[in-house]
C-alpha cells in the first residue's frame, strides 16, 4: 500500500459522505424557490379590459406559491363602479391568502381608492393625488313615451326615475364608505364628513387623515409586503408577464378631441367611480 | 464512527436547502385569514319621508291673479309649477304667464303677485322700478331661484364650463327689498334627503308661511339671507354652504323682506313632483299659494285702466257740458282700452250715487262738480289762473288737466278736469291710449285709510295733474 492508495482510502468516506450529500443538498436546494412580490401596476382607468387584466393577474398570484405578496402599483382616477368592484372583491379573496400593499404613484382617485383600501398597507408620495372618495352618475331624462317607439314598461327607456337613480348612487357611495372602514380600520382619522365630502388630498394630507398608512416610494411598498409575507432577498415580478397577458387592448374609454387630446370625460354615460380633473386652459 | 458519518452526510445535504431557506424565508407564510367586505345586500337606497296629505285641509278664497315671468328666459317648465298652481286655482285664483317683457307693467296693474323662477336674462332698470313700486302698492313678488338651474356654458376654445348662478340675475331685483341670494348651494352630508345636495329645514321663521310646518326638504338650494327681514327656513348645523364649508345661521332655503311683500327661495325643485310631496312641503305650497293671494293691492291712478272694480264705468260729463263728436270719438277709444278688461262705459246724464264713475268736466264746471270734488279740497284761484290742491300745491291752469281718483267700498271714481273742452279730449285721449306713463304724472302719499265709527273703510283719494 504506497502513500497515494492511503490518502485517497482518507478521503473516500469524506466524499461520500460529505461531498455527494453536499452537492445533492445543494442541487436539492434550488427546489427552494426565491419569493417573489408580485407587482400589478394600473396606470389607467377601471373598466372593462383594465379590470380584466388586473383580476387575471390576482388569480395569478393567488394560484401560484412563489408569489408570496402582491405590491399593487396604482395611477388612475378610478373608473366604472361594477369594475371596480369586481376587482376589490378578488382582492379582497387574495388578501385573504397573501398581503396586498398599494404603492400610490400619481392618483388613487376614487375607483383606484377603492381598490387601495382592498390593502394591507397603503404608501403613497407627498404629492400623490389620494381620495375623491365618491360615486358620479348621469341622471335620465324624466320619462315620456315616443310614438315610433314601444316599449313594455314605463321605465323600460329609462331604467330608473331621476329621484330613483339618484338614490342609487348614494346607496353605492354609502357601500364605499363600509369599504373604507372596513379597510381602514382604526387607522382611519377622518370623520365620516371628511371621507364622502369627495375631497381629493396629497399624499402627505392622506397619510395625516389615516386614508393612506405612509409617504413612501414603491420600493418601501415591496419591501413592506415582503416584511407582511416573511420573506427576505425577494425578486420582484410584473405579474401581467408572469399571466402572460397580452399587451394592454386600446379602448377608448375616455373622450378624445377632434386633435387627439384625451379628455377625461367617460366616452358612455354610466354611474363611475371616477376623478374627473378639470382640463388645462389652452394657449 | 459510521452514525457519526451519516449525521454529516443528512447536515450536508439538507444545509443547502436549510441556509437558502432562511436566506430567503423569514418564519411560516401568514395564516389564512378573514378579510371583511361590505355587506353590499344590507345596503338600501334611501326613502323619503312623505308628508300627510292635505285633502281636508280649508282654504280660504282670496281670486286674484297670479303672473309667473317667462320673459326672461327662466329656467323652468310650466308643468314643474303645477302644484302652486293648484293652490292658487283651489282658492278662486288664476295663473298668467308674462312671455314679453314690454308688457311687464301692463300686467302689474291688475296681478296679486309676480313670480319670477330662475331667470338666465336680466333685468332691465325699468323693469326693476316697476317691479319695485309694484310690491310697495300691496303686490306680492315670489321669486324662486335654484342651485341646479345656472346656466351652463362650455367654451369650446379653452374647454372649460362655466356655470352663471340665478343668483346674479335676481339679486339687483331683491336689493331694494334688503335680500340677497348667495352664489352657493347648501348641502349636508350628514343627515339629508336622498342626497348631499338634498337638505332638510326644521328651524322656522315665526310667519304664516311657515304655519304647520315641521321639516321640508329642498333639492339643490342657494342659501338666502336678508339684512332687516326674516330667514323663514333654517336648517340643522350640519346644513353646509358651499362657498366656505361652513354653517350660517343667518342665511336659510327661504326668505322674507321687512316689509312682508316679498319672497324668496333658493330652490325651485321642491315645487315639482315628486318632492312636492316629500316631508312638508306640501304644505309649504300651501301657505306660498296664501301668501301669493294674501296682498293687499293699493289701487291708485297707475293702475289705470285696472282701476275699476266693477264691469260698467258710468261717463257724468258735467251739467251743461255738451259731448261734442270730438269728446265722443275721444270715448270711443277709452272705451277700447277698457274693452280689453272686459268694462262697458256708458253715458248718463244724472250724477251717479254708486258704481264706478268716470267724470268730465273744466275747471269752470268745477262748482257744479262740488260732491266729486269735495274728497280733494280743490281751489281754484279768482283770477282763474290757478289751482290748487292740498297735496300738490298750486299750479297754473292753463294747459293742465287733473286726474283725480278715489276709491270706495261702493264704487271707484275718477275725475278727469281740465282748463277747456280740447284739454279735456287730450286728457281722454292719453287716459285711451291705456296708460298714463306719458303724462307727467304725480302720485300723493296717502294716509292709511281710517276705520270709520260703523266700521266702514273712508274713502281713498288720489290725484295727479297732467299737463
Amino acid at each position: 500500500m504506497n502513500e497515494n492508495n492511503l490518502t485517497w482510502e482518507r478521503i473516500r468516506p469524506w466524499l461520500l459522505w460529505l461531498g455527494v450529500p453536499l452537492i445533492a443538498g445543494i442541487l436539492l436546494a434550488a427546489f427552494v424557490p426565491q419569493p417573489v412580490i408580485g407587482v400589478i401596476r394600473l396606470d389607467d382607468a377601471i373598466y372593462s379590459y383594465s379590470a380584466r387584466d388586473m383580476i387575471a393577474q390576482i388569480e395569478y398570484a393567488a394560484e401560484n406559491p412563489e408569489v408570496r405578496a402582491v405590491v399593487l402599483a396604482l395611477d388612475s382616477p378610478g373608473g366604472t363602479v361594477v369594475d371596480t368592484e369586481a376587482v376589490y372583491m378578488e382582492l379582497a379573496k387574495l388578501r385573504a391568502k397573501k398581503p396586498v400593499v398599494a404603492a400610490v404613484n400619481g392618483m388613487a382617485a376614487s375607483g383606484a381608492y377603492y381598490l387601495s383600501v382592498g390593502a394591507d398597507y397603503i404608501y403613497a408620495k407627498p404629492s400623490s393625488l389620494v381620495g375623491n372618495i365618491g360615486v358620479i352618475s348621469y341622471l335620465p331624462p324624466s320619462p315620456f313615451i315616443f310614438e315610433e317607439i314601444i316599449s313594455s314598461g314605463p321605465y323600460k327607456l329609462w331604467g330608473a326615475s331621476r329621484d330613483e337613480d339618484m338614490r342609487q348612487v348614494d346607496k353605492i357611495k354609502d357601500a364605499f364608505y363600509e369599504a373604507v372602514k372596513l379597510g381602514r380600520g382604526d387607522r382611519l382619522l377622518a370623520s365620516p364628513e371628511t371621507v364622502v365630502s369627495g375631497k381629493i388630498w396629497l399624499g402627505s394630507e392622506a397619510v395625516r387623515l389615516g386614508l393612506a398608512d405612509a409617504v413612501g416610494a414603491e420600493s418601501d411598498a415591496l419591501d413592506k409586503a415582503a416584511q407582511l409575507a416573511g420573506v427576505a432577498n425577494y425578486k420582484t415580478a410584473d405579474l401581467r408577464e408572469l399571466a402572460g397577458i397580452a399587451s394592454p387592448y386600446y379602448f377608448p374609454f375616455f373622450i378624445e378631441s377632434p386633435q387627439g387630446v384625451r379628455t377625461p370625460y367617460p366616452v358612455e354615460p354610466g354611474v363611475y367611480m371616477l376623478f374627473i380633473p378639470p382640463l388645462p386652459p389652452q394657449q | 464512527m459510521k452514525k457519526y458519518m451519516i449525521w454529516i452526510a443528512l447536515a450536508a445535504l439538507l444545509l443547502p436547502a436549510l441556509a437558502r431557506g432562511i436566506w430567503f424565508y423569514r418564519g411560516l407564510p401568514p395564516q389564512q385569514r378573514e378579510i371583511a367586505t361590505p355587506d353590499y345586500q344590507s345596503f338600501a337606497a334611501s326613502q323619503p319621508p312623505i308628508s300627510t296629505p292635505l285633502a281636508a285641509e280649508k282654504v280660504k278664497p282670496a281670486g286674484g291673479v297670479v303672473l309667473f315671468d317667462m320673459a326672461h328666459a327662466n329656467q323652468f317648465q310650466p308643468s314643474e309649477a303645477q302644484s302652486l298652481e293648484e293652490q292658487i286655482v283651489r282658492r278662486g285664483g288664476s295663473v298668467e304667464t308674462l312671455l314679453d317683457a314690454s308688457l311687464l307693467g301692463q300686467k302689474l296693474k291688475y296681478v296679486s303677485a309676480y313670480v319670477v323662477v330662475s331667470p338666465s336674462a336680466a333685468f332691465t332698470d325699468e323693469e326693476i322700478r316697476l317691479i319695485e313700486q309694484f310690491v310697495e302698492r300691496g303686490g306680492r313678488l315670489l321669486v324662486f331661484t335654484d342651485a341646479t338651474r345656472g346656466t351652463v356654458y362650455y367654451d369650446w376654445w379653452n374647454e372649460t364650463i362655466t356655470n352663471f348662478s340665478d343668483a346674479a340675475l335676481v339679486n339687483p331685483l331683491l336689493a331694494p327689498h334688503g335680500i340677497a341670494v348667495n352664489n352657493d348651494y347648501l348641502y349636508n352630508v350628514v343627515e339629508n334627503e336622498g342626497n348631499y345636495r338634498n337638505v332638510f329645514f326644521d328651524q322656522f321663521g315665526k310667519n304664516e308661511l311657515t304655519f304647520g310646518l315641521k321639516r321640508v326638504a329642498f333639492y339643490g338650494t342657494h342659501s338666502v339671507k336678508t339684512e332687516d327681514g326674516k330667514v323663514l327656513l333654517g336648517g340643522s348645523a350640519s346644513n353646509l354652504s358651499s362657498t366656505d364649508d361652513a354653517h350660517h345661521p343667518d342665511a336659510g332655503g327661504a326668505a322674507l323682506s321687512a316689509d312682508g311683500g316679498v319672497l324668496v327661495f333658493g330652490d325651485f325643485t321642491f315645487l315639482s313632483a315628486p318632492y312636492r310631496s316629500v316631508a312638508d312641503n306640501a304644505a309649504l305650497i300651501s301657505n306660498i299659494a296664501d301668501f301669493a293671494l294674501g296682498g293687499k293691492r293699493e289701487i291708485s291712478l297707475l293702475n289705470f285702466p285696472y282701476v275699476f272694480s266693477k264691469p260698467l264705468v258710468q261717463v257724468y260729463p258735467a251739467e251743461g257740458m255738451k259731448l261734442t263728436a270730438e269728446t265722443i270719438a275721444a270715448l270711443g277709444g277709452l272705451q277700447d282700452a277698457l274693452r280689453v278688461i272686459n268694462v262697458e262705459l256708458r253715458v248718463t246724464d244724472k250724477a251717479p250715487r254708486a258704481g264706478d264713475v268716470l267724470v268730465l268736466g273744466v275747471f269752470e264746471d268745477a262748482e257744479k262738480l262740488e260732491d266729486f270734488l269735495a274728497p280733494f279740497e280743490l281751489e281754484l284761484s279768482e283770477d282763474e289762473k290757478t289751482i290748487a290742491l292740498k297735496k300738490f300745491g298750486e299750479v297754473g291752469r292753463a294747459g293742465n288737466g287733473l286726474l283725480l281718483f278715489e276709491r270706495s267700498k261702493d264704487g271707484n271714481t275718477l275725475v278727469l278736469l281740465a282748463d277747456s273742452q280740447e284739454d279735456l279730449l287730450a286728457l281722454i285721449s292719453t287716459l285711451g291710449g291705456g296708460s298714463l306713463s306719458g303724462s307727467s304724472e304725480e302720485s300723493a302719499e296717502e294716509p292709511p285709510a281710517e276705520e270709520t265709527p260703523e266700521g266702514e273703510a273712508a274713502p281713498e283719494t288720489q290725484a295727479a295733474p297732467a299737463g
